[in-house]
């Protein structure tokens, strides 16, 4: 007998999706012989009132053993559906940074609300008379949060896309009953760039400027890029972006953005990352807004908007 | 009711715990607003033990270490300074005000000095206000 299986994107782009679609060849027999997706309104056309044979007075999701959740909880309606999807799934499922730990739409979260809507409602471009939408649409929360700051979840999955393979692993862990493997290190533990030693780079800069490599030559032979002075997150991020075998961004000898999240689970990459700056002797002021460093993580509080200036602590 | 602060103190084990001590068995008073943790050292309170203090329902936090060139693993203090700068900076991001942390040096015979700093801490953080928005997951 095939699984049930419900499907539910909120504060997501669909990339999660097609990165399930991504899992290629190896989604055809998880579709035809283990999964029967029973709910999935980004794949199919479904409907919330009434489709579980009720009056249709309520939103309703078919019970499923398998739920699959992606992106963040930014409004009141992503609440009731994820409350729903967690009163009839089984096991919940959070895919992707956005559910995980906030991703992009969690960006917010740094910046003053009020002032981000008279930005995007009512600047000097729209038209008189602009408002903000106050009906039909619904009501945002103060901020966007990440799924288990709502209801709790089983297993959570990162990454911006998250690795297809993962994604099979980890719906095979729960038709197998077992835990799911996934990768527990840092980003640089998977990175075959050559480290010769510390000590060299005492600031880092923007990847404005290319890195030195030999194009001819495997990625292997390139320095690693934090020690040509590129600001790169491998150390504080969760690996499992390897796809061939080498990081994604590392692969097009771009540097690590960061965007699966803590290698910790309730970690936080700015702290690791400046600690780390800040005891190899590197000036961590040299990291032109640190804030972003957040960006695929403003959920759980990591995010907020800015208080006042420094005052200096006293000594 | 009047609001009364939390204050979370990391204290190193050879200087600033001992001088709380004495400063109890003086029978001095302070405010009890200070939740003293022993560390070993206050070269060990790393930023992410400040950042989960205040994420968890802390108003302020105070690490207290020996006097500078007194520390018993000999240069423990002065790597709590080298972060000082970036994790005040830090907190700021964070939605913190930096005066929600503080640092003194002291050693175990300056229990008055213990308890100036604490109580000097309960005012500051009083006047800030509790923290808002604090974290919860489920």
């Amino acid at each position: 007998m095939r699984v049930t299986t419900a499907l539910e994107a909120l504060s997501s782009c669909s990339g999660c999706e097609i990165a399930i679609l991504n899992l290629g060849e190896a989604l055809i027999p998880l579709l035809i012989e283990q999964l029967d997706i029973v709910h999935g309104p980004i794949f199919m056309d479904h409907k919330y009132y009434g489709q579980c044979g009720d009056d249709g007075t309520r939103l309703q999701i078919p019970e499923a053993v398998i739920g699959i959740v992606s992106g963040g909880v930014s409004n009141e309606e992503h609440v009731e559906v994820l409350q729903e999807m967690r009163k009839k799934c089984r096991v919940l499922i959070a895919l992707g940074s956005c559910a995980t730990q906030g991703g992009i739409p969690a960006l917010m979260n740094g910046q003053d609300t009020e002032q981000s809507f008279d930005a995007i409602f009512q600047t000097s471009s729209t038209d008189p008379g602009a408002g903000r939408p106050d009906r039909i649409v619904p009501k945002l929360l103060d901020r966007t949060c990440a799924l288990d700051e709502k209801v709790v979840i089983d297993l959570q999955l990162p990454g911006c896309p998250p690795n297809p393979e993962h994604i099979g692993e980890v719906i095979m862990s729960v038709l197998e009953d077992r835990e799911p493997v996934l990768p527990t290190k840092s980003v640089c533990d998977t990175c075959p760039t050559q480290r010769q030693g510390k000590g060299v780079v005492n600031s880092v800069k923007r990847f404005v400027e290319n890195a030195e490599f030999d194009p001819n030559k495997p990625i292997s032979d390139m320095r690693c890029l934090l020690e040509q002075g590129f600001m790169c997150m491998g150390p504080v991020t969760l690996a499992g972006c390897a796809k061939r075998g080498v990081p994604a961004c590392i692969e097009a000898r771009v540097p690590c953005r960061g965007c699966f999240g803590s290698v910790r689970p309730k970690g936080n990459q700015l702290l690791g990352m400046m600690n780390a700056l800040a005891s190899n002797g590197i000036d961590y002021t040299s990291v032109v807004d640190r804030r972003s460093i957040q960006r695929f993580c403003g959920a759980h509080g990591n995010l907020r908007p800015k208080k006042k200036s420094a005052v200096k602590v006293g000594i | 009711m009047s609001y009364e602060p939390k204050i979370i103190a990391f204290c190193c084990n050879w200087c600033s715990y001992a001088a709380a001590d004495l400063a109890g068995s003086s029978r001095l008073q302070y405010p009890p607003n200070v939740r003293i943790i022993r560390v070993m050292c206050s070269g060990m309170v790393h930023p992410e033990f400040i950042l989960e203090a205040l994420n968890k329902g802390a108003d302020g936090v105070m690490i207290m270490g020996c006097h500078l060139g007194e520390c018993h693993y000999l240069d423990g203090n002065h790597i709590t300074m080298a972060r000082l700068d970036m994790i005040a900076g830090l907190l700021e991001d964070f939605g913190f005000e930096s005066e929600r942390l503080s640092v003194t040096w002291l050693s175990s015979t300056e229990p008055d000095k213990f308890v100036k700093a604490v109580t000097e801490m309960t005012e500051r953080v009083k006047e800030l206000g509790p923290v808002l928005n604090e974290v919860q997951t489920v």
